[in-house]
């Protein structure tokens, strides 16, 4: 079916090992795992947060696919995995801060070598849009461009009007209106709103805060970031793997959501697109390998229920075996033994008897405790 | 992909590749010759890398990461929207995307349509949508070429197609009765890029932007 599809072994293993250092990281910020449905009533998630809002700040982790109704979003993907965590109930800039700071470790936890943090701010926006001297429809217009972004349709849109004011040029320069703390004194110099001033000094506690996290230098000020402004309310930001074309997190705050599910809190929160992470990791230079199974357990006769027993002896030791289905010779077991690709093979013989071989080692037959044993303590 | 301070720029074959090499020159980001590229496909001048595409493979260039910027006609991105920023308007390659019908044909304005209009293009989705604003029903042939022939076999009433000149429609014994736009080279960009390597991207956009007559 166009748009769904099969993660081979090596692709699930990276994916999957990638989710797990994701709410791994999250779970040592103190964020607690949901599992959520695929389709769900909109009453029941009203219902769940009523129970928890005694104990506000919440903090949530998720993990899990994400169906697309429509078929052109995602680059034709439309079962995507997604990793996200969210903070409800806590406003200002620490949480800000504290979502962001997590998102990099989380980036960083996944084993993406290099990574950026563009943090920007929706009022900032907000507060232009409200300054800005134009007629609503062009106005509306004027947002539409933007969306879009398209900033040829922009710039004729906003030659076409007469009055000028400084919103118009910060405006203009909105793709390029990025950089180090430097930039919020630069477009403190342009903007006359009130709403845009404190969300630019919102954004330099922010980043202040974010130096203290220890993650300041993965962080750039992004003051022309284009997202969805009708969802966020305050701080966004985007977090960008190496020569990938899209963003790999996206995040922000939006304390206008929960309202309209008959709860108001504020609400700040990330996903990170797994697919993304995973793909990046499976193109790295030196893509990571499966991890290889540690033992091969061969019989013939009875050595079936000896095979059985050690096989569930080394899993107990946190070891990779895995059983034969049919009965082999020497020579069948040792062919076997490669087509699997593990570090031994036990091939066992009777009950009491295993035959074991492993890599550049000469074969040796003992009991099958003496292997376990040995295998369990690493020895050799 | 390419290297931290080097910029990768997807440009079209076509009627666009003049204008597009001769912009390039202007800016002093490459001189190349459209020869030298055709024989290519992939230059790599230090710190640009010019990359030759099919007009309509542009944006997948663009979007994807693939190339850092993109130089194509407007009328591609009505057809294919993409999450690119497109950020100048290159002042050249002008052309109008029009709806033309046979000399002969009595259609002119929108209340002498039939009921169930049927127009061959290239552009299905601009043309689509189009009609769909002015409430007229449509049924789109697509075409991949010569697509001035097709009402003249009677395959449909009226073709959507660019137009530079109007010449051939002329020769095809074609007349324009509806203009849905006007097109010219546009400068896309890819997100990433922008936020990712801004320095070098940005510099490269600056001097497309004055190479193109605009206002530094």
């Amino acid at each position: 079916m166009p748009g769904f599809r099969d993660l081979l072994p090596l692709e699930a293993e990276i994916l999957r090992e990638a989710q797990e250092s994701l709410l791994a990281e999250m779970r040592r910020w103190g964020y607690r795992h949901v599992i959520t449905p695929l389709v769900e009533n909109m009453d029941v998630l009203d219902l769940g947060l009523g129970i928890e809002q005694r104990r506000l700040p919440l903090r949530l982790c998720y993990a899990g696919p994400v169906l697309s109704t429509d078929e052109g979003r995602f680059q034709h993907r439309r079962e995507t995995y997604q990793v996200g965590a969210e903070l409800i109930g806590a406003s200002g800039p620490v949480a800000d801060a504290e979502v962001i700071a997590l998102a990099a470790r989380c980036m960083e936890a996944t084993g993406i070598r290099r990574y950026q943090l563009d943090v920007g701010h929706a009022e900032f926006f907000h507060g232009i849009m409200d300054a800005v001297r134009l007629p609503d429809d062009v106005k509306s217009s004027v947002r539409a461009a933007l969306a879009a972004r398209d900033f040829v349709t922009l710039e004729s849109l906003l030659e076409d009007t007469p009055l000028k004011s400084a919103e118009h040029e910060l405006l203009l320069r909105f793709p390029a209106l990025r950089g180090g703390p430097e930039i919020l004194q630069a477009a403190g110099g342009l903007v006359r709103n009130r709403r845009s001033e404190a969300a630019l000094a919102e954004l330099a506690r922010v980043r202040e805060l974010l130096v203290a996290h220890g993650i300041g230098d993965v962080v750039n000020l992004d003051l022309g970031a284009i997202r969805d402004f009708d969802y966020y309310t305050g701080v966004i930001f985007e977090g960008y793997g190496p020569d990938f074309g899209r963003p790999v997190a996206q995040g922000g705050r939006y304390d206008g959501l929960l309202a309209r599910f008959g709860r108001p809190a504020p609400a700040t929160g990330f996903m990170i697109q797994l697919d993304l992470v995973s793909e990046m990791l499976t193109r790295a230079p030196r893509a990571l390998a499966l991890p290889r199974l540690d033992a091969a357990l061969a019989w013939t006769g009875s050595g079936l229920t000896t095979a059985l027993r050690l096989g569930s002896t080394l899993r107990l030791f946190g070891m990779r075996a895995v059983v034969d289905t049919q009965s082999r010779s020497q020579a069948e077991a040792h062919a076997w033994w490669r087509a699997v690709a593990a570090a031994n093979l036990v091939h066992c013989l009777t009950e009491s008897m295993v035959s074991w071989s492993a890599k550049g080692r000469r074969t040796r037959r003992l009991p099958p405790e003496q292997v376990a044993a040995r295998l369990a303590g690493g020895l050799k | 992909m390419t290297p931290e301070d080097q910029v990768s720029i997807a440009v079209p074959t076509g009627v666009l590749l003049d204008g597009a090499l001769a912009l390039l020159a202007k800016s002093g980001l490459a001189r190349l010759s459209a020869e030298e590229l055709g024989r290519q496909l992939l230059i790599d001048g230090g710190a640009l890398r010019v990359i030759l595409v099919r007009p309509t493979d542009v944006p997948a260039y663009v979007d994807h990461g693939a190339a850092d910027l993109g130089i194509v006609g407007k009328d591609i991105l009505w057809e294919t929207p993409g999450s690119h920023y497109e950020l100048i308007d290159l002042r050249f390659g002008g052309c109008r995307l029009v709806l033309a019908v046979p000399d002969a044909s009595g259609f002119n304005g929108p209340q002498t349509w039939p009921p169930m209009m049927r127009v061959a293009t290239k552009y299905p989705r601009t043309a689509v949508t189009w009609f769909e604003a002015r409430g007229q029903a449509v049924e789109v042939v697509r075409l991949h070429g010569s697509v001035e022939l097709a009402p003249q076999v009677g395959l449909v009433d009226g073709i959507i197609d660019l137009t530079a000149t109007g010449r051939t429609l002329r020769d095809n014994r074609l007349r324009i009765i509806a203009v849905l736009g006007s097109s010219t080279a546009r400068l896309i960009a890819n997100q990433a890029s922008l936020k990712t390597r801004t320095a070098a991207v940005q510099s490269a956009v600056s001097r497309l932007r004055e190479a193109s007559g605009h206002a530094s």
